[in-house]
């Protein structure tokens, strides 16, 4: 009945466009006011303070003040010309290079929002000049910046590791090859698209051109090397290794380059704290909402009742995906996690899931939200560059979404995919 | 109002930004510390988990002005004008409860904190980290007021917060992209 009664309260509340964050705070405080009186209150207030003082989760700013960095400092616009002068002159090559792009780019800076802005305003004005449609342009820039966020390091598994207290640098790890696996599918979906809808080559391959390009973009290349390198080789945290981001990526933008303007870097670290902030607060009350939860066992009574009804894996699994998938078409990725980690964490223990497995499901779910309207913040910025409807760019990203889904299905049912790296080296 | 509003995103700008430097640095000279001098901070975790706390409360203020926070728009925009009235004062009404109750807790804990510190440095009272709370909520409340004429102002238009700050963000990524399109 409790349990009812929250649910219903947060429902009501996200409906009427009260924030999240605050909703969220709002049923937890009613819940505990209304069984310890003005000492849930008290305990309120404490756990709002502990909620946000997560060491892990500093990477978190750290990581988008990095992509800020990135964006402002030229390096996205020489990997665009390295990857064009990689695959550009492939059948659809403008297309692929998109995709391309984003799995070495998208989400580092944690907005994905911010990053298909970036690299859709390049790509999607010169796909448009090259014939390909609006609506495909739209799709593409979209789908491929989505499938990134499973690519380390991300924003979202850093949030799912420091809930679900999982090692974020395993959930990196096992991220790397569902990641390549789906890129690789888009890469291909996309030059059979070219082939049907014959559409144009790029400049013809060309030994020079790479090689100038590569000068170009080295430095920006090495930064993910630098990064991860040091996060999987263990000589660095998660947090300390986006520290190291950080730098690098403003030794090269404003030394190297030499294209790192203040103003507008001051610009991006206002929009980096804003975004940080909105997470975090989001990840404080999330711990007010958790005490309350904890108290009433809701988690565990849930847990119990789903594994009395069926100890099928296969079926838990199936349930927690179609969940996820229709929380992930009304809630932004964040709120989502937020939302249902604390609450399914027990679920998933019980019936035998690997914390890292699970995190690598639910973040490519919420890839799979991000492209899903009517709450798609990364397809419909890409639709507003392309200045295309979103429902028409929907239609020609459902062969992206049907990638991402069968993804989705490969790496729920198949943990040898996530979790062979793991395995290899951390356990 | 609309003085105190840019006076107010001034400020929280210049705390916010100074924070997130100031915590990068710290990572940053505790990671230099142990490989280059072998040596390390021992409060470096504890230090930088209080900054990041600072940083999400004086944010949170920052992204009210702004209106940033996650909702869900879609049904309250979708309304009869006539509902998206009292909608949008019960939603604030919860806003503004929801803080000011908690900027009343938060200034009890503090109370309640008398004579406590930092685990690891020891001359940092808890009243002065945990002061966030209460001033952070406040400022919340500030910002939720100064902001809510805007929000009207959009609210009546049918303007969504995020499709205003999707056009921001193109806009800003087009600015940085002067040379767009020579790629192809």
């Amino acid at each position: 009945m409790t349990a009812l009664l929250v649910f219903l309260g947060l429902l009501a509340l996200i409906l009427l466009n009260v924030p999240i964050a605050v909703a969220i705070c709002a049923v937890a405080l009613v819940g505990m006011v209304a069984s310890k009186g003005v000492f849930g209150l008290y305990n309120a207030a404490l756990s709002m303070f502990d909620g946000a003082t997560s060491f892990p989760l500093i990477a978190i700013p750290l990581f988008i003040l990095a992509g800020a960095l990135m964006n402002t400092g030229g390096i996205s616009r020489r990997l665009i010309a390295f990857v064009s002068a990689l695959i550009g002159f492939v059948r659809g090559g403008l297309a692929m290079v998109n995709v391309g792009v984003s799995l070495f780019f998208a989400e580092i800076s944690g907005s994905a929002v911010a990053d298909v802005a970036a690299i859709g305003s390049v790509l999607i004005p010169a796909m448009k000049a090259r014939r390909y449609k609006a609506t495909m342009a739209a799709a593409v820039t979209s789908s491929s910046a989505s499938l990134a966020i499973i690519i380390p390091p991300s924003i979202p598994m850093i949030l799912y590791g420091a809930l679900a207290d999982t090692s974020i640098v395993q959930l990196f790890v096992a991220g790397v090859l569902p990641g390549l696996l789906g890129g690789f599918a888009m890469l291909c979906l996309c030059h059979w698209l070219a082939v049907r809808y014959d559409l144009p080559r790029e400049a013809a391959f060309s030994l020079a051109r790479l090689w100038a390009a590569f000068k170009g973009a080295a430095w920006a290349l090495l930064l993910p090397v630098i990064i991860l390198g040091g996060i999987f080789g263990g000589i660095v945290t998660a947090t300390e290794g986006a520290g190291l981001a950080v730098v690098a990526a403003l030794v090269i933008g404003a030394f190297v380059y030499r294209e790192l303007e203040l103003r507008q870097f001051y610009q991006a670290l206002i929009e980096g704290v804003t975004q940080t902030s909105v997470v975090m607060l989001l990840v404080a009350t999330s711990a007010v909402l958790g005490l309350y939860l904890t108290e009433i066992e809701l988690p565990q009574s849930l847990a119990r009742a789903i594994t009395e009804a069926t100890s099928s894996k296969i079926l838990v699994l199936l349930m927690l995906n179609l969940l996820l998938l229709v929380l992930g078409m009304f809630l932004h990725g964040a709120a989502a996690i937020i939302l249902v980690v604390p609450i399914v964490l027990p679920l998933v223990h019980a019936v035998g899931i690997d914390p890292v497995h699970f995190g690598i499901i639910l973040t490519l779910n919420l890839a799979i939200g991000q492209q899903t309207p009517p709450v798609a913040s990364v397809l419909v910025t890409a639709c507003s560059i392309a200045k295309t409807d979103i429902w028409d760019a929907t239609k020609a990203n459902l062969p992206f979404i049907l990638v991402l889904l069968a993804l989705l299905l490969l790496v729920t049912y198949v943990p040898f995919v996530p979790m062979t790296l793991v395995e290899i080296f951390y356990r | 109002m609309q003085r105190a509003s840019a006076v107010l995103h001034r400020l929280l700008e210049g705390i916010t930004v100074a924070l997130l430097v100031s915590l990068a640095l710290v990572v940053i000279s505790a990671v230099v510390a142990r490989y280059v001098f072998n040596s390390s901070f021992h409060w470096y975790d504890e230090v930088a988990s209080v900054m990041l706390a600072w940083l999400t409360y004086y944010g949170a203020a920052l992204a009210a002005l702004r209106r940033s926070h996650l909702g869900f728009s879609g049904l309250v925009l979708g309304l009869p004008r006539a509902a998206r009235v009292p909608a949008f004062l019960a939603a604030e009404a919860v806003v503004y409860a929801v803080f000011l109750s908690l900027a009343y807790a938060g200034w009890y804990v503090l109370r309640v904190m008398a004579g406590e510190t930092l685990v690891s440095l020891d001359w940092v009272p808890l009243q002065v980290t945990q002061a966030v709370v209460p001033i952070g909520c406040l400022l919340f409340v500030l910002a939720q007021g100064l902001s809510t004429p805007e929000a009207w102002r959009r609210l009546l238009a049918g303007h969504d917060a995020e499709a205003l700050e999707i056009e921001a963000e193109i806009a800003r990524a087009r600015a940085e992209a002067p040379d767009r399109g020579s790629t192809a």
